[in-house]
């Protein structure tokens, strides 16, 4: 079982150019999307400036952070464990981490204008709330302090920082094991391990605020203890899969081609289905505890999705997210014919975006018959309608491509930790 | 039952083969064989699972199929070796699972949605978020059961004798030692050529595997039935007692277990106490005392009596107006249809069945235009529906006063709508 | 971190069976005699001296039951402490921590093989046994908490002159389900994996009555690699199995509590928070249980010391996860606005039962972050003092969610104080005394470390292979 391999000697290991076209391209595509999306939301009248775009901008920037984010905790997952089989695709996990200071100037695009007032995203950035006649007072006033639009900024810094701070420490000390020789890089990754623990406990900390501020809160009157968990298994199961696409595009351009093998997919498929599992898991404990509890605060945030035309996405999503996957990716061929497991992980990347769209975009206030409905999930969720606009989509290209840039920034170098100690075991991994 | 087939050990005095292990004595059992003994197979002995996978993928190679390998542990490899084709126990399992499913959605549907609903807490009947624990947990549930019972029927296991059991040797194979068994039934099979064959494969030592061929030592052991027919009718002893009881009548009195459950220390309305004067368990009223809510104090509203005699109009309390009348119909329906007819004229079903089994009994007319009711003052209707009159017998018990009072609107509408004259009726009203 | 070393790279591929570096020649064989050995012995050999004391206080505790379940029976759950507001107490405490006990079992057995921990193979045997034993004491509870236990039977569907059925929306009634899946699952499961090794206590059997038992036992298995085949398949479709029924019955269990609208007890989290609290005091039971025992019957070359420190680690991470858990449901309380759910937090925190919250957070936050000192979980007297406080820690988790929240409801007319009795005292005793006595005569006569899997991850098992 513990068999060790080395590597093959016509191996290709070096990023090369890759890196630096993917950063050219990416950032090129991004910066003209963004523009467009720019544009394109700026035009939409809803009835509050931007409003849609903003919220779009939302989910798009979450979708490729939740992969950014992901992939920090794999490489943490895999110190913390020892894990041997997924050494191959560490390296790669690393390169993604690197897109995170990208993604936190992008995100700085929708905390600026709450910062400067801007109150369609976050309702609880509405100054009215502070007033004691507002008919949400009574649920918000506790909690405007925690809403404090330059408390909420600085948290959104604090948790940049510290993922940032998590990634570039182990992607840097990961990466400086390649120049040491065999004692060097055992020493360097005992260290990653030793300190693999507390990491995963302050990444733990910082991910379950950062769900709950960031998209929890869009809905500042709702809350549910396990929103961050099930935020974190849509962004794991994003992860695997993105992994799989990435590492196998790669391959595509030559370079490690036989190092990653039809064994690691095997096991990355084993993930997808096992974070596909966790996220309904998760998922159903919020759903059926809420309809089952039957109290108004929390089922309002499913009335919205289940008694409106958003009834339909909720569908999507629990066949489309869980059950269909779930069933495919039950079998070891699908796990092992790769065409079919990169289909796998487009349709659950595909729908990830949707899950994340079914999460944020019910939360905004809209006009009914010209009357502003107050704050986020009120009023009669049979007028609320679901609007998909081309600006999700432009917003959505745009955060890939932007995303992809920050990643290819960071590729440079080997494509694998060559220097690991338990390299060898990796490139020997069976399955089953 | 005993495995170990001893008491044929010396019956045809064959030699003890020597202990094996670094031994290459290819063990010498050829000796006469006795006339009633049936050759088996050869067995042979390896000294490590690498030598078995590999005497194995040899003894496949050469044409055998009637061949298995023997082994404390499962040899890794083995299967490829020997060719064994992958179980289709998955497929079954996963029938099973989808009949846990299926079942355990249908039980629950038919038992709460369909044969009985209840209403538990307002949720629908068919609460498929309500449904989905259980449901889960039969799939599970069934698939566990199929795969057990599925693996041992495929295995072909209790099988508690095998003919390697009678050689010595073979006791080791769940300690320490590895063998292949080749069957005699193989079409391949010769005794010396396939005894050289194992040899050349690297066996530590190859022993023939004689049976007794006689039908009588294939017999299983008289006492054994004679148990599993005792053990059958003990079983069905059970059975045949609840079958009993359910069938038939007894006169006795339940057994009282728990006597303070079944006579509890307690005092029931009207039973007899005698710890009190009266000898009753029933305290009446307290004097001077009026319960909550009995005060009626209001002879108007409580008694219909305006100054003491019966009021002609309405107490205040009543608004005349469509829910009242809506109220009164619907009370009317319930408490006095049945004996006064829905239209009032008296021919309500309990009158008229006495009719039909030959009684007298006469429900009062209340809409006839020389009704005494016609005439009846408000308060002296009410009081006839709430004390009664004759063989009618009061409803105060049953209707609150409100009620009763919209019950006496609603006789005046009936009234009125009886004996109305062609210039009361509504526009557009048709007469026939 | 596994146990079973790299291989050699030594080995010359010379394509014959017989390879030449060392493990070959009868050592390999030696290797797997060794361990039938000593597994065997320790149910072969005579009783050790202590199993007979351990056994007699074990049996008088399950006495104990005995005496307070016929009490309670005859007199109904008023001899608990139990009264009109607290009306859950000592008795779904008990309930809630074995069937958590029981899930380090199947986690060891089932989680643990999917992610190919082959260390696993030492501990899983009895880790399964306990889960078994664990299920059986908890099981209890349920029944014996209703007024007229007699008709517990109603919960099972079954025609009837009534055509009355279970209510099946209940999570009492999902319970049900969950429970029976889960000891149904754990026993077929531990037999199974059982079988080879009766099968080697067979052959081991110098007696007949022996023979017989253990022959019957063990289905007549013989080692065919056919048979193998098909039981590794099976294997790993009930490892694969039983991964998700170990987290749906913790959460069913918790949604007992959650599908309520009790404040305290009506929050999201609690499924997964109560599956990372099962696994935490399952871990800890197998540690005190599995680090006496193997100094007893001298099994420390086969349950090693980095096994002990890998569930040590395992504790580490589920006690703060536990731990994070505490802190999420009390900033979402205070987020909330809601007033009742506020109060409750405070009311854990500094109200009248403010002492059992103390213990909770210390046994069960402070108490596992000694694991990250090596020293400590190298030292085995350390790692069982520690795992007692966490089971303390965490028997008082469920006394705190349950007895607090109840104690305290949304009026002062609906508060009250719950205080054991001693009937409440002994059942609890009792439960631990019907564990242990399953548990012992589980070491006795059962073979207690799975010994055909240790073979199979033993370094020996790749004897003569060319690589």
């Amino acid at each position: 079982m513990s068999a060790t391999k080395s590597l093959h000697p016509d191996e290709k290991l070096k990023a090369n150019k890759l890196g630096s076209r993917l950063f050219a391209i990416g950032g090129a595509a991004g910066a003209l999307l963004l523009a467009l999306s720019v544009v394109l939301g700026g035009a939409i009248d809803q009835g509050f400036a931007w409003q849609r775009f903003f919220y779009a901008y939302l989910v798009a920037w979450g979708f490729v952070c939740s992969i950014a984010v992901g992939s920090l905790f794999f490489i943490l997952s895999h110190h913390l464990v020892r894990g041997k089989w997924g050494i191959v695709l560490r390296r790669v996990a690393e390169f993604i981490t690197g897109s995170l200071p990208l993604l936190f100037l992008l995100g700085l695009g929708f905390i600026i204008p709450v910062l400067a007032g801007y109150k369609h995203l976050y309702y609880w950035s509405e100054p009215g709330l502070h007033d004691a006649s507002h008919p949400l007072y009574h649920h918000m006033h506790n909690k405007l302090g925690w809403f404090d639009p330059f408390f909420f900024a600085g948290r959104y810094v604090l948790y940049f920082a510290i993922y940032i701070g998590l990634a570039r420490w182990f992607a840097g000390k990961s990466k400086a094991a390649d120049d040491l020789d065999e004692a060097g890089a055992a020493a360097l990754a005992e260290k990653m391990r030793v300190w693999s623990g507390i990491a995963t406990l302050v990444f733990s900390i910082t991910t379950v605020f950062f769900a709950f501020d960031l998209f929890m809160s869009l809905s500042p009157t709702w809350f549910s203890t396990i929103y961050s968990v099930n935020w974190f298994a849509g962004a794991m199961l994003a992860t695997y899969c993105t992994l799989a696409l990435f590492t196998r595009a790669i391959q595509r351009s030559g370079r490690i081609t036989h190092s990653v093998t039809v064994e690691h997919y095997h096991d990355i498929g084993k993930y997808m289905f096992g974070w596909t599992f966790f996220w309904i898991y998760t998922a159903f404990s919020q759903f059926m505890l809420q309809w089952y509890g039957n109290m108004p605060e929390e089922t309002v945030f499913y009335n919205y999705r289940m008694f409106s035309q958003w009834e339909w996405v909720s569908w999507a999503l629990l066949f489309g997210h869980w059950a269909f996957p779930y069933l495919a990716l039950v079998t070891r061929w699908t796990k092992r014919i790769l065409p079919l497991l990169m289909f796998f992980a487009v349709w659950q990347l595909v729908f990830h975006y949707v899950d994340l769209f079914w999460n944020v975009m019910p939360n905004q206030q809209w006009l009914v018959e010209g009357k502003l409905v107050l704050g986020p999930l009120q009023g009669d969720p049979a007028l609320h309608k679901v609007h998909f606009h081309p600006v999700d989509v432009t917003l959505l290209f745009a955060m890939i491509a932007l995303f992809l840039a920050g990643v290819g920034r960071s590729m440079k170098g080997n494509l694998l930790p060559v220097k690991d100690p338990k390299l060898g075991e990796s490139l020997a991994f069976e399955n089953y | 039952m005993d495995t170990h087939d001893h008491s044929h050990d010396h019956d045809d005095e064959r030699p003890v083969p020597p202990p094996g292990g670094g031994d290459h004595d290819h063990g010498d059992d050829t000796a006469a064989a006795g006339a009633d003994d049936e050759l088996h197979g050869l067995l042979a002995e390896f000294e490590t699972p690498g030598a078995l996978i590999a005497a194995a993928r040899k003894v496949k190679n050469a044409g055998y199929t009637d061949f298995d390998c023997y082994s404390p542990f499962p040899v890794h490899g083995i299967d490829d070796a020997m060719g064994i084709k992958r179980t289709r126990l998955p497929l079954v399992v996963f029938a099973g699972g989808i009949a846990g499913l299926i079942g355990g959605a249908f039980l629950q549907w038919w038992m709460n949605a369909y044969n009985w609903p209840w209403n538990i807490g307002g949720k629908p009947s068919w609460s498929i978020p309500a449904n989905v624990p259980i449901t889960y947990e039969t799939t599970i549930l069934l698939s566990v059961l199929t795969t057990f019972f599925g693996m041992w029927a495929a295995n072909k296991l209790p099988q508690v004798w095998h003919p390697f059991f009678r050689l010595d040797r073979f006791a080791r194979v769940t300690d320490d030692g590895l063998f292949l068994g080749i069957d005699a039934s193989d079409r391949r099979f010769e005794l010396e050529q396939t005894r050289q064959l194992l040899v050349a494969a690297g066996a530590t030592h190859v022993e023939a595997c004689y049976v007794d061929a006689r039908p009588e030592a294939r017999q299983v052991p008289k006492p054994i039935f004679a148990v599993m027919i005792a053990l059958g009718m003990l079983a069905l002893i059970p059975l045949v007692q609840i079958y009993k009881a359910r069938a038939t009548r007894s006169s006795q009195p339940h057994w009282h277990i728990f006597s303070d459950m079944d006579f509890q220390p307690k005092v029931k309305s009207d039973q007899p106490f005698p710890d009190f004067a009266d000898g009753r368990g029933n305290r009446g009223h307290l004097a001077g005392t009026v319960a909550r809510g009995q005060l009626a104090a209001d002879d108007l509203f409580d008694r219909g009596l305006d100054h003491g005699a019966w009021t002609t109009s309405l107490p205040p309390q009543i608004t005349v107006d469509d829910a009242a009348l809506d109220r009164g119909q619907e009370r009317y329906n319930i408490y006095c249809a049945p004996c006064h007819g829905y239209d009032g004229a008296g021919h309500g079903i309990v009158p008229e069945r006495v009719k039909r089994i030959g009684g007298v009994w006469e429900a009062r007319n209340l809409v006839a235009p020389d009704s005494v009711a016609i005439a009846m003052p408000n308060g002296q209707l009410f009081n006839t529906v709430s004390n009664g009159f004759n063989t009618m017998m009061g409803y105060a018990a049953q209707v609150p006063v409100a009620d009763r009072w919209k019950i006496v609107l609603y006789v005046r509408a009936l009234q009125r709508a009886q004996n109305a004259t062609r210039d009361e009726l509504p526009p557009g009203a048709t007469v026939r | 971190m596994s146990d079973s070393a790299t291989q050699e790279p030594s080995h010359a591929a010379d394509g014959h069976g017989h390879g030449h570096a060392h493990g070959d020649h009868g050592e390999a064989q030696a290797s797997f005699r060794q361990v039938t050995d000593d597994i065997v012995g320790v149910a072969f050999n005579p009783t050790p001296k202590w199993w007979y004391p351990a056994f007699g206080l074990a049996l008088i505790m399950l006495g104990c039951l005995v005496v307070a379940l016929v009490h309670l029976f005859k007199t109904g759950i008023g001899v608990w402490g139990n009264n009109n507001i607290v009306g859950w107490a000592w008795d779904i405490t008990n309930f809630v921590f074995w069937i958590g006990i029981g899930h380090a079992g199947t986690l060891i057995s089932a989680v643990l093989y999917l992610f190919r921990q082959d260390w696993r193979t030492s501990i899983n045997r009895s880790a399964e046994a306990m889960t078994i034993f664990a299920v059986a004491a908890a099981g209890i509870f349920p029944i014996i908490h209703t007024g007229r236990p007699w008709f517990a039977w109603w919960l099972i569907p079954h025609p009837n002159d009534m055509g009355m059925w279970p209510q099946f929306r209940s999570p009492l009634m999902w319970d049900v389900f969950a429970i029976s899946t889960y000891a149904t699952t754990s026993i077929l499961f531990w037999y199974m994996g059982m079988v080879p090794d009766l099968a080697t206590l067979r052959d081991r059997s110098k007696d007949k009555v022996r023979q017989i038992v253990y022959g019957l036992l063990s289905l007549g298995w013989r080692g065919s690699a056919r048979q193998w085949h098909r039981y590794e398949r099976a294997y790993l479709i009930l490892a694969a199995l039983s991964t998700p029924l170990v987290l749906s019955v913790h959460s069913v269990v918790s949604f007992d509590f959650a599908t309520s609208q009790n404040p305290g007890w009506h929050t999201t989290i609690l499924p997964p928070y109560f599956v990372a609290g099962a696994i935490f005091s399952g871990f800890a039971m197998v540690a005190t249980l599995l680090i006496p025992a193997r100094s007893l019957f001298k099994l420390q070359h086969i349950i090693k010391d980095d096994h002990i420190e890998a569930m040590c680690k395992i504790m580490l991470a589920t006690g703060t996860m536990v731990g994070g858990a505490y802190a999420i449901e009390l900033f979402i309380a205070w987020y909330s606005g809601n007033l009742w759910e506020w109060f409750t937090f405070k009311n854990r925190i500094l109200g009248p039962y403010a002492w059992a919250y103390f213990i909770m957070v210390s046994c069960n936050l402070l108490v596992p972050q000694f694991f990250w000192s090596k020293r400590v979980r190298k030292n085995m007297y350390a790692v069982v003092a520690l795992c007692l406080l966490i089971n303390v820690g965490m028997w008082f988790e469920r006394f705190v969610i349950i007895v607090s929240s109840l104690a305290r409801q949304a009026m002062p007319g609906m508060w009250g104080y719950f205080s054991p009795t001693r009937w409440d005292a002994l059942t609890l005793i009792g439960s631990f005394g019907l564990f242990f006595t399953l548990f012992l005569l589980f070491l006795r006569f059962l073979p207690i470390v799975a010994i055909a899997e240790v073979k199979a991850v033993s370094p020996a098992a790749h004897a003569g292979k060319d690589h």
